[in-house]
């Protein structure tokens, strides 16, 4: 289970101090499929980063499985991200150098998955989310974005997390390839039991999922 | 696939980009190996030239050189006082005369030539018949002169500053007072002389203990006998026209110098061959300053490029940073994948370098000194006649601090360039240093970045 209390976040800016998120709380149970909906500037990606421990709350705090993780040290969140948080960007961020099978390698070899295995759980990985086997040895640059973003996906999934958090996952698509991504972090909720996050301005998309949460200048409201 | 691996592959991900890194490195690194064997080249050269020319100095009546000018010889209480000096470790004394038709039955080996005719037109006058009669003065016809050096060390009339080559034969004890004499091997040659061979002299029996040659004319025309023999024979008890004094240190030359300028006062020239050498190394010690600063500007440029470079690759990697930092990777992770990048151009850049330093070190250390040499040398290399010697008459040690000074310029231009494992070894800790620093420069700038700000603004 997920639980956020009271959650504040102050950014300092040029211009002045700039309150991203105001005594945010709300909880999410395991398995659930959420969606956050705001506008633009509304806090949604600032709130994804304090939920998959990339950024610390001004205030406030972020329980995961009975650990505080905003407690936790550095190199404790680090191992937090790596083993239980799966990331999907909406600009996909695969490393560029990297094949879509190296990009997914990565993953394991950070959530510290034995080497001789990596190529085996990478392979089956891309393969149950639909990417060919002449894909998987080309570099991001040479993939659609549909195919970027099931490379993400499958590196999300790698480490076998308990949380996935993605921000605007279909925003870069067009609707019928977003619809088939939505449709896979649906079926990946749902057969494998995985909490799922996901940050968008789509309404239809924030429809079909278990619980909506509305950010407005900070403040959450429970839909 | 593992940091190492990774951080490989990065090095080689855009081949023009790291090619060019790659080859800047290599130039500045060439440049440091180059500027490393031209200094240890240069040192080694002047402290060559320092051990084998900084020790002798070489003591004149004032006014005398060999044969020539005019003055009283050195006297024993004189040698007395140079064998006294400080840091004097031991001399030799050398006295000169020259035996006319009346003072041997010897046949001087030498031509007289329009050069001796001139050296003897005065020297008769005094014995010529008074006239008042116009016609001209009746003077006897000159006639070749036979070279004699009294010596305590036959080596000191070598003319390449070794040993006397005695070509059959041995030589004498320098402190003998013996008849005993070596004969030139052309005077010998002249004279018909062989070992045991006696011949007269100052009216004296003389006997050949040995004949030499030098390869010089007037030197193989000539007789070298004990220097106490010949001061008997000359009536010269104690009288010495050269004392080549050879001091324990090069770095105690110039104080001796003094010393003995002070203690002999007006009445002796003193030369040390440690000032010609001074001069001849000063253009050395400008070369081996410049590749000082030479090194010093090319591990710079080095560096800068090295840092720069991985600057810029850190900048412009900030997302794939905040993204591997994001999905798990951890600092120690990030920072090892672009100390291995970091490590990876420079070690090609370092190889390819030193390969190029090695091959072009040779040259550039000849070129610097040669082009060195040219313009400040005021040496030259003396080219004598057959039988002259400067008109000096038969030199002794002046003849060899002559010999001594041409070699020192020769020193100038046969530094050569040599790679030793210490210049090496130098050059591949430089390197180091600066592959420590490329490296640590990015390992500081990724430490930094959050993934969040990252992700957040780009």
């Amino acid at each position: 289970m997920l639980t956020i209390e009271h959650v504040s976040k102050t950014f300092n800016t040029p211009g002045g101090q700039v309150q991203a998120l105001r005594d945010v709380s709300l909880s999410v149970n395991t398995g659930e499929f959420v969606s956050i909906i705001g506008k633009s500037g509304s806090g949604k990606s600032t709130l994804l980063s304090i939920l998959g421990a990339l950024d610390n709350p001004s205030t406030g705090s972020i329980v995961v499985d009975d650990t505080q993780i905003n407690k936790l040290s550095g190199a404790k969140q680090t191992q937090y991200r790596a083993r239980q948080i799966g990331f999907v960007f909406q600009q996909y961020n695969l490393v560029p150098n990297l094949t879509a099978l190296e990009n997914v390698m990565l993953a394991l070899e950070f959530g510290g998955y034995p080497a001789t295995s990596r190529f085996d759980r990478a392979t089956q990985l891309l393969e149950s989310v639909g990417i060919e086997e002449d894909q998987r040895q080309r570099r991001p640059t040479r993939l659609s974005g549909g195919q970027q973003q099931r490379v993400s996906i499958a590196r999300a999934l790698a480490n076998q997390p308990a949380y996935i958090l993605a921000d605007e996952p279909t925003g870069n698509l067009d609707s019928a390839t977003g619809k088939k991504i939505f449709d896979l972090l649906h079926d990946l909720s749902r057969s494998q039991k995985t909490t799922i996050i996901v940050v968008t301005h789509d309404l239809e998309i924030a429809g079909k999922t278990d619980k909506t949460f509305i950010l407005k200048d900070g403040k959450i409201t429970t839909k | 696939m593992n940091v190492l691996t990774r951080g490989v592959k990065n090095a080689i991900r855009s081949p023009l980009k790291s090619g060019a890194i790659v080859l800047m490195f290599a130039i500045s690194i060439a440049l440091i190996l180059s500027m490393l064997v031209a200094r240890g080249s240069v040192l080694s050269k002047i402290e060559e030239v320092k051990a084998t020319a900084g020790t002798a100095v070489t003591i004149q009546p004032a006014g005398v050189m060999g044969n020539m000018g005019g003055g009283d010889p050195l006297t024993a209480a004189q040698i007395a006082t140079i064998t006294s000096t400080t840091n004097v470790t031991s001399i030799s004394s050398t006295l000169t005369d020259q035996l006319g038709t009346d003072d041997t039955n010897l046949t001087s080996s030498l031509e007289l030539g329009s050069f001796g005719q001139r050296q003897q037109r005065f020297e008769s006058s005094d014995t010529a018949p008074e006239t008042t009669d116009t016609e001209a003065t009746t003077r006897p016809a000159p006639t070749p002169r036979t070279s004699v050096t009294g010596t305590t060390d036959v080596n000191s009339i070598a003319t390449d500053g070794g040993d006397l080559t005695i070509r059959s034969g041995e030589a004498f004890d320098g402190s003998s007072s013996d008849n005993v004499a070596l004969v030139g091997s052309d005077l010998a040659t002249k004279n018909s002389l062989n070992i045991g061979s006696t011949f007269t002299a100052y009216g004296e029996t003389i006997t050949v203990k040995g004949i030499y040659t030098t390869g010089n004319a007037f030197q193989d025309s000539g007789i070298i006998m004990p220097i106490a023999t010949l001061q008997t024979l000359t009536d010269q008890a104690g009288a010495v026209s050269s004392v080549t004094a050879t001091i324990n240190s090069s770095d105690n030359v110039a104080s001796t110098v003094t010393a003995l300028k002070t203690s002999l006062g007006e009445d002796a020239d003193i030369t040390s061959e440690a000032e010609s050498a001074a001069s001849s190394v000063e253009s050395l010690q400008g070369i081996a300053s410049l590749t000082t600063a030479g090194v010093i500007a090319a591990a710079a440029a080095g560096a800068l490029i090295i840092v720069l470079s991985m600057f810029l690759v850190v900048r412009e990697r900030r997302r794939e940073i905040g993204v591997i930092k994001a999905i798990g990777g951890s600092n120690g992770k990030v920072i090892g994948q672009f100390i291995i990048e970091g490590l990876t151009i420079t070690i090609i850049g370092a190889v390819i370098g030193l390969v190029l330093g090695v091959l072009v070190s040779g040259p550039m250390t000849t070129s610097l000194v040669s082009s060195s040499a040219n313009s400040t040398s005021t040496t030259e290399t003396t080219a004598v006649g057959p039988g002259g010697q400067g008109g000096r008459g038969m030199g002794g040690p002046g003849a060899a601090f002559n010999q001594g000074a041409a070699q020192l310029n020769t020193n100038l231009t046969q530094v050569t360039a040599s790679l030793t494992p210490q210049i090496f070894a130098a050059a591949v800790g430089i390197t180091l240093l600066i592959a420590l620093l490329g490296s640590a420069i990015p390992a500081w700038l990724t430490a930094r970045i959050r993934p969040a700000e990252v992700l957040r603004t780009e």
